[in-house]
């Protein structure tokens, strides 16, 4: 009998710690682990198929608030000056033979592979969902978060965290039809410096791709103050000169 | 043979510069990487790009080899041509390359993107071109302000194969409209300003471009400063440009674009361009010329749509203002017929060499008035990485005929892109691509980036 009123107690108690959290609130602060709100970063792309070819890309990125961030390619040569710039839901890729932005989507791939344009471009998670439950566990919490615009790349997102960094250890991507369309594995978490804790590199999987693997490696993470003017679609094609 | 001979040479000349690359990526491939992991990889993210050098240099080198399939029959063979060509067919073998440099120094950047051709046909045998397609200097002394001097490309407008609003750009490649254009000697500026209103960025860019015997001479006769600008609004989501040119040359020109995505997956966009006091010729059947002046409206509507199979739709619908109406189209090819029956009963070249006196005009591309292009492309389709099979369809709403140009681009190495296109043309006597010189054209090309 007492095992049954302490399993119902706990039950109860976690439920109502659950109730309590505000998991808006965790998923703004997940961001703010993540990264600074405005920052540089360099980043490398590397798409894994099957038979071991590798393809690796360089990008160097600027992210201010929510919901800008703007990027150039680095490597390899058929890419370099490639730039992309997201504001908000908005994405735009310039190609230096093309001369010229053009929109593109996020399902869109600029760089072809696992990876797609909101991987490449991603801004805070709290920008494009709304966390709708939120369950602890042993090791922190499970946020499922609903997309706040229809037709994104992923229409619902559950991120498991790690309550004792408040930083993702795994987040899963579904399209709106429930399918799983890919997973984000985060690992080796590294000190960047001013207070910039995070994971250095994201490994994702999908199913669409049996066997292909992707990894994105972060480097060189600082804060930086940004004009807003960068991330315009004029600046596009001068990205590279503010490293 | 000599074909095979060049191309071999080239592959030749890359594996060789390239050893290295190709030697490492040959090596990642052993089975033992087949299931490789987090730790079996190089993490260690030390790598030469992040350490910025004031100057970077860029070479890429295309081999392209180009088989044309004449239609004899058409009118426009029989302009160039008469009947001094007796082959169906005719090879191409192009080497591209391009040497892209730049400098920077604190605000200063120096930049250069230099193009070399040498070719091979029948009719030229070895030729070679050169040409700086830009080459300017940037000053920038904040975000807000930027200053160009030199040869620059002004891409203007939102349309995707066609530009009625680029008015300081050379036309586009209907065939490749993503290839680099060459640029015109101009002095401008970009002014960039952030807002918090409902109008979030406002970019100004003034434009002016000299005209006289050494530089820009192709804009026209007389010289002259042409002078223009582009005023940018990102409002609402949605990107609007309103922009001018005046001239004496080219005419006055205003124009207006936007560009919006109605929805993550599906944008849609349009270009709108009038042409003041435009002066059109015009050719009868009989070969007289007759000349009207009026404002040309060109506009265009577009979308493109990416499909939840990662099929991508690109749809233009272009309304050229300055082009010809299906009877005046037809009345130049029946000029042409005439003159080419001339020229066989008399042997006399005068019609069919006037009529070419006109060609500038007519046998340009879309030289008629309402066209549709849809291009759609499928990424990775059978699980193959990098490889993007497309089709591209060019409709003549005016007298029905049309291009299809199927297409398969692959990048099976890093740097190394292979594309092989054929274009047809269908179209029935007197249309436009029904009498255009080539009934097929089939282009592979290699290239490598270094």
């Amino acid at each position: 009998m007492k095992k049954i009123f302490l399993i119902t107690w706990l039950c109860l108690f976690s439920a109502m710690t659950a109730f309590a959290l505000d998991g808006n609130e965790i998923l703004k602060q997940v961001d703010r682990n993540l990264n600074p709100e405005s920052f540089e970063m360099y980043r490398k792309l590397i798409n894994i198929e099957p038979d071991g070819t590798k393809k690796e890309f360089v990008m160097f990125s600027l992210k201010k608030g929510k919901d800008k961030i703007a990027s150039v390619f680095l490597s390899p040569a058929s890419e370099k000056g490639r730039s992309t710039l997201r504001i908000a839901d908005n994405m735009w890729l310039y190609i230096p033979n093309v001369g010229k932005p053009i929109r593109i989507t996020s399902l869109q791939s600029v760089t072809g592979g696992v990876f797609n344009n909101s991987d490449i471009m991603r801004v805070d998670y709290s920008a494009e969902y709304n966390c709708e439950k939120i369950e602890t566990t042993d090791i922190g919490y499970t946020l499922y978060l609903k997309a706040k615009l229809k037709n994104v790349a992923y229409e619902t997102v559950t991120m498991f965290i790690d309550s004792a960094q408040l930083l993702p250890n795994k987040i899963e991507c579904y399209a709106a039809s429930g399918m799983l369309i890919k997973n984000l594995y985060f690992k080796k978490i590294k000190n960047f410096g001013n207070d910039i804790i995070r994971p250095s590199i994201i490994e994702t999987d999908s199913p669409l791709y049996k066997g292909y693997k992707s990894y994105i490696v972060f480097a060189n993470v600082k804060k930086k103050e940004l004009a807003d003017e960068i991330f315009s679609l004029n600046y596009m094609s001068k990205i590279d000169g503010l490293r | 043979m000599r074909q095979v001979f060049v191309i071999l040479t080239i592959w030749f000349v890359t594996i060789f510069f390239n050893g290295l690359a190709f030697s490492e990526n040959i090596l990642e491939n052993t089975p033992e990487d087949i299931n490789v992991g987090l730790d079996d990889l190089d993490l260690d993210f030390k790598i030469e790009e992040i350490e910025k050098k004031p100057y970077s240099i860029n070479v890429d080198i295309e081999t392209k080899e180009t088989l044309r399939i004449f239609n004899r029959d058409a009118l426009l063979f029989k302009q160039k041509y008469l009947d001094n060509k007796k082959e169906d067919t005719a090879w191409q073998t192009d080497l591209d390359l391009t040497i892209e440099g730049q400098y920077q120094k604190d605000s200063i950047k120096l930049y250069g993107r230099f193009n070399g051709l040498f070719y091979y046909n029948d009719d030229e045998k070895w030729e070679s071109e050169k040409k700086a397609e830009e080459a300017y200097i940037s000053f920038q002394p904040s975000f807000l302000w930027a200053f160009d001097a030199g040869k620059k490309v002004h891409k203007w407008g939102k349309g995707y194969a066609f530009s009625p609003s680029a008015f300081f750009a050379r036309p586009k490649d209907l065939d490749n409209p993503d290839a680099t254009l060459e640029g015109y000697y101009s002095l401008s500026a970009d002014y960039i300003k952030s807002m918090k209103g409902f109008i979030k960025t406002i970019a100004i860019t003034p434009v002016l471009m000299p005209v006289n015997r050494n530089i820009n001479q192709e804009l026209g006769p007389e010289d002259e400063l042409i002078w223009g600008g582009n005023f940018y609004f990102f409002t609402f989501d949605t990107d609007i440009d309103f922009m001018f040119l005046i001239s004496d040359n080219l005419n006055n020109r205003f124009g207006i674009d936007f560009s919006k995505n109605l929805s993550p997956s599906f944008e849609i966009h349009g270009d709108a361009a009038l042409i003041d006091g435009y002066q059109q010729y015009i050719i009868d059947e009989l070969g007289n010329i007759s000349g009207s002046e009026y404002t040309a409206f060109n506009f265009l509507l577009g979308l493109r749509y990416l499909s939840t199979l990662e099929t991508t739709y690109i749809l233009e619908y272009y309304r050229n203002g300055q082009g010809y109406s299906n009877l005046e189209y037809e009345n130049y090819l029946t000029f042409i017929e005439r003159g080419y029956n001339q020229y066989l009963n008399t042997s006399s070249k005068t019609a069919i060499l006037k009529s070419k006196t006109y060609a500038a005009y007519y046998n340009q591309q879309a030289a008629m008035r309402d066209y549709l292009y849809l291009k759609i492309s499928q990424k990775d389709p059978f699980g193959i990485l990098y490889f993007v099979p497309a089709i591209t369809f060019i409709y003549n709403l005016n007298d029905q005929s049309a291009s299809i140009t199927p297409q398969i681009t692959y990048s099976p190495l890093t740097n190394l892109t292979l594309d092989l296109k054929t274009r047809l043309l269908f179209g029935a006597g007197k249309t436009e691509y029904g009498e255009k010189i080539n009934m097929a054209k089939i282009v592979l090309s290699l290239k490598y980036y270094f």
